[in-house]
């Protein structure tokens, strides 16, 4: 038998925009073994929510994250508004459900890029996130901030998009597609970046059912399960079909995440031609009393969203289960047999969101 | 095959050679924002009230209002641009307007202070309206401006009540009576 080290991985390290450790076991340079540790960024949020209103908590929730944070608002506001028993309007519905496809492009948009910077290229990385600011670009004019959008509320939304915000983003979201083409066609047909994805890191179905992967992590090794058929927001009355690949490795990865950006772009576009007038906030009265449980697709996975109200206006428990927490599992166990060259692509693969896991 | 795979890059690379950047020449450029940006926080300190609703539903707690002072000041630093303050000031005197706070060593408090016109002072602290109701028509105007919800009337059995622990003293409700049957005391 080799002789074992351990090597340090984190919680700085280049490849990683968010502070996570692991010790990795390895065998000359093969890792044996990731034993993980987290808490760098753990900021006490969801214990914020017993002293602040629950309609104040709103803006806290979307700063769980930076780039699920539409999601975080629109989950929270989601579970308040089932306890309440809130009727949503459809319109909102509609502009809950284009803000979140918008996040969705942003997400993957960064995730790309990150993937080109990991295995040191450059231009690629440039392009992903030249790309991106188009969308941010979008949020900016709709609702007035780039990552922090602060439209969620009890009851529907806050803000409107008029006709000439929403044929902007229509236009944005076609000339956005035409120049994604070139770049997915670099990601999923050049042959550097095939050598760096293919084979590397796979995840058989029962696999990734067994360690509870979610999202894209999921849907790469062939389970066709996506939190967004589950019907919340506009869902229902938009074609949703989960994008999957059989492969379950990196490159696969990859290629549900280009796949879901077209199928994003594909989305808004529905979104956009079916939305209703009408109003976008229903009032709400009174304090929440109850529980309810809500799953929503975010881009990195289906995160779980739990409220406990005690009928006053502070609540006594908000629970957030995210995507990557549930990615960890899976994670470990591709890590293990790989080349330590390859542990920060790897990682990278599962779209790690640390701040979102330690909340 | 290898051409196929030559292409694309050649053609990415002629083209940002010969376009434009894609980034601006921020700060030697003007940044261009849109109407929506959420930057900082302005008042119309003289159409304040001091009913300090802002204050209360500020999540990061950045804004103080002194009702005797008839002061309104903001830490600058501590503000996350939410926009709370905005949507629950029942004057509509709080707006949220483009470019952010510069930056700084320290952390900077701004204060502004409402003019007071001689003989127009606004209803004093701890004052609470009082219905003549002899004058008043249960029209419900004033309890659909009270921004709290404090007063009750009912139309039909011709009653008036204000709940007190709720009332804030802010003086809407005097301001849109159309009797003027409502005085703050």
């Amino acid at each position: 038998m080799a002789k074992r080290s351990i090597v340090p991985f984190g919680p700085q390290h280049p490849v990683l925009p968010e502070p996570v450790h692991l010790d990795l076991v390895l065998e000359d340079e093969t890792v044996v073994e990731a034993v993980p540790s987290i808490g760098f960024v753990h900021r006490g949020l969801e214990k914020l929510v017993e002293m602040k209103d629950f309609k104040e908590y709103v803006y806290i929730a979307e700063r769980v994250c930076g780039i699920c944070s539409f999601g975080h608002g629109m989950g929270y506001c989601q579970s308040v508004e089932r306890i309440m028993n809130a009727e949503v309007p459809a319109r909102a519905n509609y502009l809950r459900t284009i803000w979140m496809e918008m996040s969705r492009v942003h997400s993957h948009l960064l995730w790309l890029g990150l993937l080109a910077d990991a295995m040191g290229f450059e231009s690629l990385f440039m392009e992903s996130w030249r790309l991106r600011e188009k969308i941010l670009d979008m949020f900016d004019l709709t609702t007035g901030g780039r990552v922090i959008f602060s439209v969620n509320c009890i009851g529907g939304v806050l803000k409107d998009m008029d006709s000439a915000m929403l044929s902007a983003i229509r236009s944005t979201v076609d000339s956005m597609e035409k120049e994604l083409r070139p770049i997915a066609d670099s990601f999923l047909r050049d042959f550097t970046v095939g050598s760096r994805l293919r084979g590397m890191g796979v995840l058989k179905p029962e696999q990734a059912v067994q360690l509870g992967a979610v999202g894209p992590m999921l849907r790469a090794s062939g389970v066709s399960y996506d939190a967004r058929a589950l019907g919340y927001a506009a869902y229902p009355e938009l074609e949703v079909e989960p994008v999957t690949a059989d492969e379950g490795d990196s490159y696969a990865r990859c290629q549900v995440r280009i796949g879901e950006l077209y199928q994003s772009f594909s989305l808004i576009r529905q979104a956009i031609e079916k939305i209703p007038q009408g109003p976008i906030s229903a009032p709400v009265k009174g304090n929440p009393s109850g529980e309810h449980f809500m799953r929503i697709e975010q881009p990195r996975g289906e995160a779980i969203y739990y409220v406990k109200a005690n009928g006053t206006k502070f609540l006594d428990r908000f629970r957030l289960r995210t995507p990557t927490t549930s990615n960890i599992p899976p994670m470990l166990e591709l890590l293990k047999g790989c080349q330590l060259a390859d542990v920060p692509l790897l990682i990278l693969t599962i779209d790690p969101c640390i701040s979102c896991t330690e909340r | 095959m290898a051409s196929f795979r030559f292409w694309p890059f050649a053609q990415t690379a002629l083209k940002n050679l010969f376009s434009k950047p894609a980034t601006t020449g921020y700060p030697f450029e003007p940044a261009h924002y849109p109407e929506r940006m959420r930057g900082h926080v302005e008042i119309a300190v003289e159409d304040c009230i001091s009913c300090g609703l802002c204050a209360r539903n500020c999540p990061p707690r950045a804004l103080t209002v002194d009702r005797a002072a008839g002061t309104w000041s903001i830490n600058r630093f501590d503000c996350v641009q939410c926009g709370n303050c905005v949507n629950v000031c029942p004057k509509k005197c709080l707006k949220l307007a483009p470019q952010y706070t510069r930056p700084g060593a320290q952390k900077q408090t701004d204060t502004y202070t409402r003019p007071v016109p001689p003989g127009q002072e606004g209803p004093k602290a701890g004052a609470r309206p009082a219905n003549d109701q002899e004058k008043c028509v249960y029209c419900t105007l004033c309890a659909k401006k009270c921004p709290q919800g404090a007063i009750a009337v009912d139309r039909a059995a011709k009653t008036w009540a204000l709940d007190g622990k709720k009332c804030i003293g802010c003086g809407l409700c005097a301001a849109s009576c159309p009797k003027k049957c409502l005085t703050m005391k």
